[in-house]
């Protein structure tokens, strides 16, 4: 074992074998002005356009708490953030031909995960602290509205986001590069699923079972119910997180078996060609 | 020991055997070349070698453990470049080498960053962006990765393919000096005869996914009853 490099099972390198990932891909986003614009003008787009939606509906006086489009767009940036993230990160390696050099050095699965989502985190922690700032700005939306439960919120969207963007990437495991399109889709499958805009009660009765195992749409029923001046549904939030515990479990271990897969199959030598 | 032991490693691709009980190994030290012609198996022998594929039958070995079930400990003394790989585009050659230097889990990696830009002689290109270099600059960048974690084995799939005569022999006295001093082993694959003459203590020769033959360049020549390896490599590759 040669000294100049930290003991390779032990903490310190799993540390810095993690931040690794995190330092480079920031170092790439720093380097690429275009990453940097379009991790705001989207959310931005989108923000503008329910805050004029908003605008329109308050100005119609309709009988309901529609600010709540408001709040609705920015957690559902959350979500889509960290799902799309972790997916484009992983994409780059591929599309920048550095997936070999990635999987020959000694990052475990788990650590290069971990890094993705730490690195994602991190863009929807900043994405989200702009729109909430832009949302204040244009419209008077102070996202302090949804008080204590915002927190828990945000939690919930961003480990169900980790989860579909691991599914992404294990889509594109198994199945090549032109499943990229699964990587970036996905989410916006979950979308109608999640309530953002609407009640779940409008859903027809089996796509209601479907949300109701859905965490995203219980973070939407208890948005609607705390900007309506009800109190943090705990109960639902205790039961999206425990389905997050299990869906993250999940799609680690899909990943781990696509990984699988395609280092049986050949698969990742042949990415990028 | 043996650094590295194949045994008897089998791939098929379908109905396709890409590698067909391939068994070698190298020693400390020692630099190892695999030839062939395109097709004939290295790339998928070498990938196997470092865990991006799994063999169907046979095992890899490499410091006396099983690479399958001892991967972060393996492959954290390994190091890997290749002609078909490339290193983030949008990042400086420093940001690169900091990144896969912490990847390593090397201690010190802004010096260890620094000491391979001196060997490298990528001081001027320090500040630039890697999608800004010649291939033959991504190149040097590429081998500095490879040797930032001082790798007990050195694995090289056509190092110097993009490189002008004169780097390219730069590059190769480099090689062998480092795995003079650290006493690295290498595995190479190349077209270039000259530089598996210089470079290699011994060679296999693959096709159709075995080794045919296996030797030193002058023991090959003999068998073959050809003055070079050049010569060897088209008697083999001609049946």
């Amino acid at each position: 074992m040669t000294t100049l490099t930290l003991p390779p099972l032990g903490a310190a390198a799993r540390r810095q074998r993690i931040l690794g990932v995190v330092r480079r891909d920031f170092a790439a986003l720093r380097r690429s002005p275009i990453r940097m614009f379009e991790i705001l003008f989207w959310p931005t787009v989108e923000l503008v356009l329910w805050g004029f939606v908003t605008l329109f509906l308050q100005s119609q006086r309709v009988p309901f708490v529609v600010t709540f489009l408001l709040g609705a767009v920015l957690l559902w940036q959350v979500l889509q953030k960290a799902s799309n993230e972790i997916s484009i990160a992983f994409l780059e390696d591929i599309w920048s031909r550095n997936l070999l050099n990635v999987q020959v050095s000694p990052l475990s699965s788990v650590e290069y995960v971990t890094g993705l989502m730490l690195f994602a985190l991190g863009k929807v922690a900043v994405a989200v602290m702009v729109m909430a700032g832009l949302a204040y700005a244009l419209y008077g939306f102070g996202v302090m509205t949804l008080g204590v439960g915002l927190v828990p919120f945000m939690g919930v969207l961003l480990v169900f986001g980790w989860s579909l963007g691991l599914v992404g990437i294990s889509a594109v495991l198994r199945f090549g590069e032109n499943a990229q399109v699964i990587a970036w889709s996905l989410v916006f499958v979950v979308q109608p699923l999640a309530g953002i805009f609407y009640p779940v009660s409008v859903l027809p009765e089996p796509l209601r079972v479907v949300a109701w195992f859905t965490p995203a749409s219980h973070v939407f029923e208890g948005m609607r119910t705390v900007m309506a001046g009800g109190a943090v549904p705990w109960d639902r939030m205790a039961w999206a997180a425990g389905l997050n515990v299990v869906y993250v479990a999940a799609t680690l271990a899909l990943f781990g078996w696509a990984l699988r897969y395609a280092r049986r199959h050949g698969k990742l030598s042949r990415f990028g060609d | 020991m043996a650094i590295l032991e194949a045994i008897k490693l089998v791939k098929r691709f379908g109905p396709v055997t890409a590698v067909d009980e391939v068994s070698f190994g190298v020693g400390h030290g020692e630099v190892v070349g695999l030839l062939g012609l395109n097709g004939a198996g290295k790339s998928t022998t070498l990938h196997m070698l470092l865990g991006l594929i799994t063999p169907d039958a046979g095992q890899v070995r490499v410091f006396g453990m099983d690479l399958a079930r001892h991967r972060v400990e393996v492959l954290s003394q390994v190091n890997f470049a290749a002609s078909y790989v490339d290193l983030p585009g949008p990042l400086l050659v420093h940001e690169v080498l900091d990144a896969f230097a912490r990847l390593y889990a090397v201690r010190r990696p802004k010096a260890r960053v620094a000491e391979m830009i001196e060997l490298l002689e990528l001081g001027p290109l320090r500040g630039r962006r890697m999608m800004d270099l010649s291939s033959g600059q991504r190149t040097r960048v590429q081998l500095a990765k490879a040797l930032l974690n001082a790798p007990r084995l050195l694995v090289l799939d056509e190092p110097t393919a993009n490189l002008d005569p004169d780097a390219g022999d730069r590059i190769r006295g480099l090689l062998s000096r480092v795995a003079g001093e650290n006493g690295s082993a290498m595995l190479i694959t190349s077209h270039n005869m000259r530089e598996v003459e210089r470079m290699c203590d011994r060679i296999c020769f693959m096709a159709a996914g075995r080794i045919v033959a296996e030797g030193t360049a002058a023991e090959l020549a003999g068998h073959y009853g050809v003055v070079d390896l050049e010569e060897v490599f088209l008697k083999v590759a001609r049946g």
